[in-house]
């Protein structure tokens, strides 16, 4: 099971060009809670397309919405998945009401031929996914810091009205979405190289979110690099 | 050679992979949709993925073990070229269409209905030609078996976002009841779909996987929602217990049964329940509704079907609200003898085999001779009349004329009585006279009382016991007439058969009477004779003075008994002062001046009858002997 990787990776014209991409449709979320959730689904139903070794599935059922999505029976990547999510909700707490994408790929790791100056083990991505989120600003924090606005809170019931029929309509969509990938993990099948003799996820995977604002996200792992002194740039 | 051998072996390894490719499929589509045939492991322990058999290694994907009913379709289907068309049936609630159906569902319930809700057909597209290339590469089956996997965690994937997977979902939960299930077909032809269905339904199709000679396909046909159709938890029929059981009829069947407004509501029940929301369930169903199980795997896909003895409450009829057989029946054993429990067939609705018809319990009822019953439909009431001192005699005394046990009584042994007798009597010839009044007052008025006087008096000197031994003898009729108190004499028909007598009134005969009888017979024939008026004329008129007599003497005392001994004349001279410590509602005195107007009376119809009356006597006692 290969780590999840944060730094930025050097692909080469011809890994990109294989690489089988897939945008999934735009979701507005609000809340924590639904970020977590959706991005639960999805990552869960991706990975369990693609974790193609020896598998157990295991249905989940989500804690916000009426769906039942499929997991591998692997610990570790539960574990991978949680840890990336609390690392998302932590970078939209730092910017909110903002687009975002969390990337997820799968990788074949090639060695190349290691040079005097370089060392590196090439990625070669044969397929990626962009889940893009919509996240909104919280409404209820308009409402309490208007201290001049006029508007008299709604009663209880209102928010809880508006709230529901936001999170039906955002559960419809992560329906579609999930209907989506499992389309397209059964139209694009020819590139999937082939599966090794394992259990469980059967190839090497990242989950990519962004660190800063999209313009500076190569800049800021950049910057990462240098502070933690990767071998590949210092040899 | 080679090529063919391994073109040989490819191909059994193109087909066993298509095959197992079916029986994948089919395991994940019924493993998703029928609740009994679900691998749910609540233990969750589960086998480590490296310990699964390797049968369930197949595509990569763990689903454990297989059901039976799947390892007998894998037997029935061995062409691979046929598709598998696979059925998951809704069976739900139709619109009650039966009047007939009104006598034992309420209104609302509706005969079962079944519904496609989805039709998957996994099948091997042969194509025409065969790519040469594709033959002959070993590689090409691994692509294709690897592109099989996907196709496959694809199928199970979705398989949870179709809207049937929610309905599913709701069968595999143990703690609710509902009013529909799923149950499967599996064919390889599907029969047609009504144009309702085609209309509502969708249409899906997975990427197909390209295969040597042909293609794997899943394509699927769904009713894209489920809301139309009336899905919704049935009621449970909690245990509950029953406070006022009334228990058996045959343990107490003079018990009182009241009307409680909990006793026998009125209740459908549905082999799914569902209809009955207010009405108080009874536990314990009648036996005799069957139960409904219209098809066979819905036995096994649901709780209502009857299996699980938790959930399951048999379809019983409308009006088998009472208790079960038992109240049913003991309300049938009732209802002939008291309307009056407020316990009625109409109003609590029991079902048609307990109301009155010929039902293998109620005849029970019925036909044993029940007490209460038989107790009711005698005409006559027992009733016993209070005698004192009656010891061993009290059996007798129940009077009732139709009591068929009346004759069933032995009777008294002659002496038995006697000593009885004895022991409760004084020698009394104040008890011996008013015991004659009391005869007399009986109406069984005749010439006969004059003699009976007289034997009396002459034959309880003999015996106290026996004193109207003699008269008992001596005659059918008045010792019938006197030997019953004056409250029997109804009865004096019933007692001619009888031996035995009422220990108060007369003394059974005994051949001792005769004895006694003997050395007083000429002064009892003479008193006799004195005393029986010859002439009618004089005898209307003496009975008439007797009966004078007798209205206005004063009323004797109930305790007979104290004048059943007898005393002779002998004794009513000398023995009554002696005698009267035990028993002497009156005074010595008083009796005899009775006795001395007694003894007038019979001077003076004894002038008026004259000698002739003599002659008579002479005669007539020989009669009265026999």
């Amino acid at each position: 099971m290969t780590d999840i990787d944060f730094e930025a990776q050097v692909y080469s014209v011809h890994d990109i060009m294989n690489c089988e991409v897939c945008h999934l449709k735009e979701l507005e979320v609000e809340e924590h809670s639904e970020i977590r959730e959706v991005l639960r689904c999805i990552l869960h139903t991706i990975v369990f397309h693609r974790a193609l070794g020896l598998v157990r599935p295991k249905d989940k059922d989500s804690e916000l919405f009426e769906i039942t999505y499929v997991q591998c029976e692997d610990s570790e990547l539960e574990k991978k998945i949680e840890e990336k999510i609390d690392l998302f909700i932590f970078w939209v707490e730092k910017h909110p009401n903002k687009k975002s994408q969390v990337c997820l790929s799968f990788y074949e790791v090639k060695n190349n031929k290691a040079t005097w100056f370089t060392n590196k083990t090439e990625r070669l991505y044969w397929e990626q996914w962009y889940i893009n989120l919509n996240i909104t600003k919280h409404p209820k924090a308009h409402r309490r810091k208007s201290h001049h606005s006029e508007v008299i809170i709604g009663p209880g019931d209102c928010v809880m009205e508006e709230k529901s029929g936001r999170q039906a309509a955002l559960e419809t969509s992560l329906h579609e979405v999930l209907f989506q990938i499992i389309k397209f993990v059964n139209e694009k099948r020819d590139h999937i190289p082939p599966v090794p003799n394992v259990e469980g996820v059967s190839f090497p995977y990242e989950i990519t979110i962004p660190s800063s604002s999209d313009s500076t996200f190569g800049m800021d792992m950049f910057k990462r690099m240098l502070q933690t002194g990767h071998p590949t740039m210092l040899s | 050679m080679a090529l063919q051998g391994s073109s040989q072996s490819e191909s059994g390894r193109h087909e066993q992979i298509i095959s197992q490719f079916l029986l994948k499929s089919l395991h994940i589509i019924l493993d998703s949709r029928i609740p009994s045939l679900s691998r749910h492991d609540l233990s969750g322990e589960l086998t480590p993925v490296s310990r699964v058999r390797k049968s369930d290694k197949w595509f990569n994907l763990v689903l454990g073990e297989r059901p039976a009913s799947l390892e007998d379709l894998n037997f029935w289907h061995r062409n691979v070229m046929d598709p598998m068309i696979i059925d998951v049936i809704l069976v739900h609630e139709g619109p009650s269409s039966s009047a007939t159906d009104d006598l034992y569902t309420t209104s609302g319930v509706g005969v079962p209905v079944e519904t496609v809700i989805e039709r998957w057909v996994v099948q091997y597209e042969p194509s025409g030609t065969v790519p040469p290339q594709q033959v002959e590469a070993p590689a090409s089956y691994k692509k294709m078996y690897q592109k099989a996997i996907v196709l496959l965690r694809s199928l199970y994937s979705i398989m949870r976002l179709l809207p049937a997977y929610r309905i599913f979902k709701q069968l595999s939960s143990l703690n609710q009841t509902y009013n529909f299930d799923l149950i499967y077909k599996v064919s390889s032809f599907g029969e047609l779909l009504s144009r309702a269905e085609e209309k509502v339904m969708k249409q899906y199709s997975f990427a197909p996987v390209e295969a040597p000679s042909g293609r794997l396909s899943i394509s699927l046909t769904y009713q894209p929602t489920l809301s139309g159709f009336n899905l919704a938890p049935s009621t449970p029929v909690p245990p509950n217990i029953i406070t006022d059981y009334v228990g058996s009829p045959a343990a107490d069947p003079l018990k009182v049964f009241p009307c409680t407004d909990k006793g026998i509501p009125a209740t459908s029940f549905s082999f799914r329940r569902i209809h009955s929301p207010t009405s108080v369930p009874f536990q314990r169903p009648h036996s005799w509704s069957s139960g409904i199980h219209r098809v066979a795997p819905f036995k096994q896909n649901h709780p209502l079907c009857g299996s699980p003895p938790a959930h399951h409450t048999p379809p019983v009829p409308c009006h088998s609200s009472s208790p079960p057989d038992i109240y049913g029946y003991r309300i049938q054993g009732y209802r002939p003898p008291s309307h009056k429990k407020g316990i009625s067939f109409d109003e609590h609705q029991l079902s048609p085999p307990f109301l009155p018809s010929p039902s293998p319990s109620p005849p029970t009822y019925f036909s044993s001779g029940n007490p209460f019953r038989t107790a009711q439909g005698t005409e006559t009431a027992p009733v016993s009349i209070p005698l004192p001192n009656m010891g061993r005699n009290s059996r007798y005394t129940i009077p009732n004329s139709s009591d068929p046990n009346r004759h069933s009584l032995p009777p008294m042994s002659p002496r038995s009585t006697r000593l009885d007798l004895s022991s409760q009597e004084s020698p009394s010839s104040g008890s011996r006279s008013f015991r004659k009044t009391d005869a007399l007052r009986s109406g069984e008025l005749s010439g006969f009382a004059q003699l009976y006087s007289g034997q009396k008096i002459f034959k309880d000197s003999k015996d106290d016991s026996g004193r109207f031994s003699g008269i008992v003898s001596s005659s059918g009729s008045p010792r019938v007439g006197f030997s019953r108190s004056s409250s029997r004499l109804s009865f004096q028909d019933d007692l001619d058969d009888c031996d035995f007598s009422y220990p108060f009134v007369v003394d059974d005969v005994d051949t001792s009477d005769s004895q006694t009888r003997t050395p007083e017979g000429k002064e009892a024939s003479e008193s006799t004779s004195q005393a029986f008026p010859s002439a009618r004329k004089s005898q209307d008129a003496a009975v008439g003075v007797l009966v004078h007599m007798l209205r206005t003497a004063p009323p004797l005392r109930q305790d007979y008994s104290c004048y059943s001994s007898q005393t002779s004349k002998s004794e009513f001279e000398g023995e009554v002062g002696s005698g009267s410590g035990f028993c002497v509602p009156r005074k010595t005195t008083d009796a005899l001046e009775e006795l001395k107007s007694y003894r007038e009376m019979k001077d003076l119809l004894l002038s008026q009858s004259g000698t002739r009356v003599i002659k008579k006597e002479e005669a007539k006692p020989t009669a009265f002997v026999g």
